[in-house]
């Protein structure tokens, strides 16, 4: 008898020290086209998604922000005019061809003196107890093998009052918008996967991964589990993608 | 409940447009700067609508107060009709705008008085569309165009409050409505004497 311990990969089982290779192999291929992607994805409108979170955030002059699964540096770019010369941005990737996409774009947009770049898995945070004002986590939780071990890690670095925001593909609440998301998730991501970054696998399995992610009312209860106070969630575009928000008592 | 995915879009159009034109008036762009660090918070009470203006050293951000815990430097709350009022009137104080405020009401003067000196090269947006050449010609004979409806404006804004005054006598002329003015003060000032010199009198019988 196989007792191996599996999790998902999209709609397969795979065993859980395989996980974070195959999602690396993911980010690995799709790192360059990256941004393209998401714009051509989404229509433009991720960028709206994480503009509401950072309006959520907080955040201000002088803060420490941890951006996990922070990518192509979209909202540490944004965090880090914020904080300003004061306060600090710390943007984390588990993948480094994705870590290193945003680092020379950054450096591209002039970002420096408040940022760092570190390579960091979500559920083991290389960071002290009690460090960040605010973590925020964008498209990047369904990926990690544990989630509960992340939202905890996360809670142990954010300072007391500090805030989490998770902005995470959802649960739609229409059922048409749902069948209609659905259709669009499986039949044309992958096609313009392949018609872009010639893998279509890639983005199948991004596809599969959303299904496989907590609802909104589950992940609020993973997030009230860890620890989180305060945890409450807006849905987006219809519940497309929600954010949630708890706080670190 | 509006989606906040329009909330964020109504959000980055507006600080589009508004960094956009700021870009066109470098002087007034520079002045902002002096405010780094500082944001006007901003209720329209009929479209239960906060939102938040961030000044820094690259322009100005925008944002809705979600955010419970955060209070801008100033902040201001009132009726639509209040707020574009005192935006686009001369005067910094609220009396009877109907539009009140917290926090560090300086900043408002600041604001008020960085705006008074907006001046937007629109002829600059335009060359930056159509090339300098076609760009140019076509400021100039906006710029013509513009001149003379300000002149009929002014022209037509005359007449007409002529017209109201003294040819039909529907509304008084600026001169009656200062000496009604004038008399309505003198009224007040005679009933206060009256009422003082009443309870005087009143007093010494009482005292009797």
């Amino acid at each position: 008898m196989n007792d191996k311990k599996t999790t998902h990969f999209g709609y397969q089982q795979v065993p859980v020290e395989e996980k974070a290779g195959k999602v690396a192999e993911v980010f690995h291929s799709v790192a360059a086209k990256y941004d393209i992607m998401n714009d051509l994805m989404s229509g433009g409108i991720h960028r709206l998604w994480k503009r509401f979170t950072i309006e959520l955030s907080g955040v201000r002059r002088g803060h420490k922000v941890l951006d996990i699964a922070g990518g192509t540096g979209d909202l540490s770019y944004k965090f880090s005019r914020i904080v300003g010369p004061e306060g600090l941005v710390v943007l984390a990737d588990i993948n480094e061809s994705m870590l290193r996409v945003g680092r020379d774009r950054l450096t591209d947009r002039g970002v420096s003196g408040n940022l760092v770049v570190s390579q960091a898995d979500a559920q083991y945070l290389p960071f002290p107890d009690n460090t960040f004002d605010c973590i925020t986590i964008a498209f990047g939780l369904r990926n990690v093998t544990d989630k509960d071990l992340a939202l905890r890690s996360m809670l142990r670095v954010l300072k007391p009052g500090g805030r989490l925001l998770v902005l995470e593909f959802s649960k739609p609440r229409n059922e048409l918008l749902s069948k209609a998301y659905d259709t669009y998730s499986f039949r044309v991501l992958p096609f313009m996967g392949k018609l872009v970054t010639n893998d279509a696998d890639s983005y199948s399995y991004l596809a599969e991964s959303i299904r496989m992610h907590p609802d909104q009312h589950t992940l609020k209860q993973m997030m009230e589990n860890a620890g989180f106070a305060n945890v409450d969630y807006h849905d987006m575009t219809g519940g497309i993608v929600a954010l949630h928000k708890g706080i670190k008592p | 409940m509006i989606d906040p995915t329009l909330k964020a879009a109504a959000g980055a159009s507006l600080e589009t447009v508004v960094n956009k034109a700021l870009e066109y008036d470098p002087a007034t762009r520079s002045r902002l700067r002096a405010l780094a660090g500082k944001s006007l918070g901003v209720d329209i009470r009929e479209l239960g609508l906060s939102l938040c203006f961030h000044f820094d050293t690259e322009g100005v951000r925008i944002s809705h107060l979600e955010d419970d815990d955060f209070e801008p430097s100033t902040r201001l709350c009132g009726s639509l009709p209040g707020l574009v009022m005192l935006a686009t009137s001369e005067k910094v104080n609220l009396a009877d705008s109907n539009v009140e405020a917290w926090g560090n009401t300086a900043l408002l003067a600041d604001i008020k008085s960085i705006a008074k000196e907006l001046e937007l090269d629109w002829e600059e947006a335009i060359n930056d569309w159509l090339g300098d050449i076609a760009g140019h010609s076509l400021a100039q004979r906006l710029r013509g165009q513009l001149g003379w409806l300000r002149r009929r404006g002014e022209t037509g804004r005359r007449l007409l409050s002529e017209f109201l005054t003294e040819e039909f006598r529907a509304v008084p002329s600026g001169p009656e409505i200062k000496h009604f003015n004038e008399q309505v003060d003198q009224l007040r000032l005679a009933a206060d004497r009256l009422g003082a010199r009443f309870e005087r009198l009143k007093q010494k019988i009482t005292q009797r």
